[in-house]
């Protein structure tokens, strides 16, 4: 997950390890976020902050797991090759402002809004990158946002239309 | 003689012996003799003929009709394992084993047989092993007996069979007549055409089993054949206290399990509930209930509820029964919840759902309506006051998409917008009006906004859309089918991206996408749109369909702290029993679905109550 100058932060790292060092730092603002929120949501949304902070921490981890691969460009030539669906739905669904947690829809429209502008800005870094194995990075960090979109879509449609 | 006598004695071989080894040999000599029997031809059985029986395992659902009927007590029902059991389809894993020792060939069996699995062969001969000799209990399968194939002999026909697969027609109001106002659709059977419907009924008791409440229908449907209406009400208010609502709007799982829609139409036992508390006058049934109530004395303990829905409502019915005092605190001018504010009058008129509350209230169930807690009562209040407290609130929120524009102040919720009708509210009646969603509230609102255009404007502009295609929209299929009768356009498989807002703030219409799946792999809903495929409905409303939530705020932080959440609902074991020993929850707000479950959850927690109360009482 990305703040909104990571883009040109990240558009500076040179190397594989820089980015996903980056990219660390980022899952883990969106993890203390989460976490953050936790102490000033009622109890019924906690379960979903706190889920939403787990992922965020899965997501950290597997990073960090990363950056210590010594085979990393294999990895993510693996990775990149499978594709995924993006549905685009929460290109529609209007991102509440940051105070704004009044009931557990906001709280996923919040989350999904995040993943989505994560998503857009590794998409728009790998575009801007030749062919690379930091553009295979972009790209790969950009399939995960959209796969941890997609999840939240699921949640959202479930509670929303269900 | 005697000598002669004397010598088959001494020749006689005791039955223990096995006599000498060349004993075999010795039959060799009777090969060259002819035979003096004369072999035994089979008669050829006629094409009907009733032998043994034949029982098509794929065919039959276990339903036990044929053991049921059976005068000679021959036949009885064998559980299988290995057998599929889905008791919402109207399938049990049993099928019928016959006693020859008992049958008399009659063929009742296979002529009252609801599936036609049950047939009987051409076979009369029964020849088995060793292990069988004893043996003239069969489980008969396709193939006939011990898997020796038997040819079919009597089997059910047109001219033979006892049923009737065909429902009686009910009457309702024709479409173009029904479109001009809020009346009742459906007139209910008359007389002779209850008793034909009734009459149909094979007592099998899976809409029993089937029926969330596990009402006693095939014992109302037999009273009402018996033209005991009376018997009929009271078999009903056994688990029922609410036979006016569940006679109209009941989704009937009852009749999804039904054994007459293997081969025709399942019996329509919701109607026949209607017929049978329409038939008996108001205050006979008052009468009826309090006679069948179980006597117990007043023992001064006390149960608050927060909301007078029919899981709220039917907690209470229970409760005071059991001698409690209860007291259900309501929000709104009038009881009934979403039976009252959620559910068109066309399907459910109001003073039906008022004869089942007065009934209710008759029993000693106190309803303070325009009550609201949190405001009007305060919930420490409730707690301090009383033994225990149930929260039966329901969903009382529509969820919004909140796509676009969907904060636009002629975007209602439906649930809402069908409160406003109800209670008569003004607000502008739409020239034309988009729904999103594919439910029965969204067939509701439709409706019932068709009605209003009908009535201002002698025009009908309505489109529902929906995620699913037609087939997969979760409203009941006579709900579609009305609807598309009275002029309202259903578009399927289309997804909701925007309600279009002009530069005056006016509302121009819903922008929608084709929707190519509405689920993934994992079945998990997430639709995929083709975003190419791009429709704007114009209209100057949209209502929204979808989903609804609960507002629990009421409750406060301390206890919102002391309970446990799951998924943003309050978190009950199995009876409804929360975190807190004085609380239970129970309805939509803790499962959201329909009357008859609310009902069933509804009998659920007051069991649970009232077996804390009783602890209470004996410990103090």
């Amino acid at each position: 997950m990305l703040e909104k100058d990571a883009y040109q932060q990240i558009k500076e790292k040179k190397t594989l390890q820089e980015v996903l060092q980056a990219a660390i730092a980022f899952e883990k603002t969106a993890r203390d976020f989460y976490q953050s929120l936790l102490t000033k949501v009622s109890k019924p949304l906690r379960g979903l902050v706190l889920e939403l902070a787990q992922e965020e921490q899965r997501h950290y981890e597997l990073f960090t797991e990363m950056a210590q691969k010594q085979n990393l460009a294999e990895i993510l030539q693996e990775n990149i090759l499978i594709p995924k669906m993006d549905h685009r739905f929460s290109d529609y669904i209007q991102t509440p402002k940051l105070s704004d947690f009044a009931d557990d829809q906001a709280i996923l429209q919040y989350a999904l809004g995040r993943e989505q502008a994560a998503m857009e800005q590794y998409r728009a870094l790998a575009k801007e990158t030749p062919e690379s194995e930091l553009k295979d990075l972009f790209l790969f960090l950009a399939i995960e946002e959209q796969a941890h979109k997609s999840e939240l879509e699921k949640r959202y449609y479930t509670m929303v239309y269900t | 003689m005697s000598k002669i006598k004397l010598k088959v004695q001494q020749e006689a071989i005791s039955h223990a012996s096995k006599g000498s080894m060349l004993r075999p040999f010795k039959a060799l000599a009777f090969l060259g003799r002819k035979p003096v029997t004369e072999a035994l031809q089979a008669r050829i059985a006629a094409d009907i003929y009733r032998g043994f029986h034949l029982n098509d395992w794929d065919k039959c659902i276990g339903c036990s009709t044929c053991h049921t009927i059976c005068d000679n007590a021959a036949i009885q029902m064998v559980y299988i394992p290995d057998l599929p059991s889905d008791l919402l389809a109207g399938k049990k894993p049993f099928r019928p084993a016959i006693d020859y020792g008992r049958c008399c060939w009659c063929g009742l069996c296979v002529d009252i047989c609801p599936t036609g699995s049950l047939a009987l062969s051409k076979e009369y001969i029964h020849t088995c092993t060793e292990d069988h000799i004893d043996s003239y209990f069969i489980l008969p399968d396709p193939k006939g007996m011990h898997k020796q194939p038997f040819e079919k002999g009597w089997e059910k026909s047109d001219q033979t069979d006892l049923l009737l697969h065909h429902r009686q027609t009910m009457q309702q109001l024709p479409a173009l007549e029904r479109i001009q106002n809020f009346d009742e659709i459906v007139q209910g059977f008359t007389d002779q055409a209850a008793f034909e419907e009734a009459s149909r009924c094979i007592q099998c008791g899976f809409c029993h089993d089937a029926c969330p409440a596990q009402m006693h229908a095939p014992e109302y449907i037999r009273a009402i054949w018996e033209h005991n209406f009376e018997q009929a009400v009271t078999q009903i208010y056994r688990t029922n206290p609410f036979p006016n609502v569940c006679g109209r709007v009941c989704t009937h799982r009852c009749e999804s399990a039904c054994a007459m829609q293997v081969r025709g139409e399942a019996i329509a036992i919701r109607w026949l509930k209607r017929y049978a508390i329409d038939k008996v006058p108001h205050a006979r049934v008052k009468a009826l209930v309090s006679q069948s109530e179980i006597s117990k004395p007043d023992n001064n303990l006390s149960v608050a509820i927060i909301g007078a829905g029919p899981a709220g409502l039917t907690a209470a019915f229970d409760l005071v029964q059991q001698g409690h005092k209860v007291k259900v605190f309501e929000a709104a001018d009038k009881a009934g919840g979403m039976m009252r504010y959620g559910i068109p009058e066309y399907r459910l008129p109001a003073d039906k759902l008022d004869e089942d509350i007065a009934i209710i209230t008759s029993m000693g169930v106190e309803i303070v309506c325009n009550t609201i807690v949190g405001k009007d009562v305060s919930m420490e209040d409730i707690v301090t006051e009383y033994d225990a407290v149930l929260l039966a609130t329901g969903l009382q929120q529509g969820r919004s998409s909140r796509i676009p524009g969907s904060n636009h102040k002629n975007v209602y919720s439906a649930i809402e917008l069908l409160a406003k009708i109800k209670r008569q509210e003004d607000f502008i009646i739409p020239h034309k009006a988009v729904i999103i969603g594919g439910g029965n509230v969204a067939m509701d609102i439709a409706r019932s906004l068709a009605r209003l255009q009908q009535q201002y404007y002698a025009n009908i502009n309505i489109i529902v859309t929906t995620l699913e295609t037609k087939d997969a929209m979760l409203a009941d299929d006579s709900e579609k089918r009305e609807a598309l009768e009275e002029g309202i356009v259903l578009e399927n498989s289309r997804g909701p991206l925007e309600c279009m807002v002009c530069d005056d703030e006016t509302l121009e219409g819903l922008k929608t996408v084709a929707c190519l799946t509405v689920f993934d792999k994992e079945g998990r809903f997430h639709p995929q749109y083709d975003y190419t495929d791009e429709v704007i409905y114009s209209a100057d409303m949209v209502v929204e369909a979808i989903g609804q939530n609960t507002v629990l705020a009421f409750l406060g932080d301390t206890i919102t702290e002391q309970l446990e959440w799951q998924q943003g609902k309050i978190k009950v074991d199995n009876e409804g029993h929360t975190a807190l020993e004085w609380l239970w929850s129970v309805g939509d707000m803790v499962k959201g679905s329909d009357v008859i479950h609310a009902i069933a959850k509804g009998h659920q927690v007051a069991k649970s109550i009232d077996t804390y109360l009783q602890n209470i009482k004996v410990f103090s």
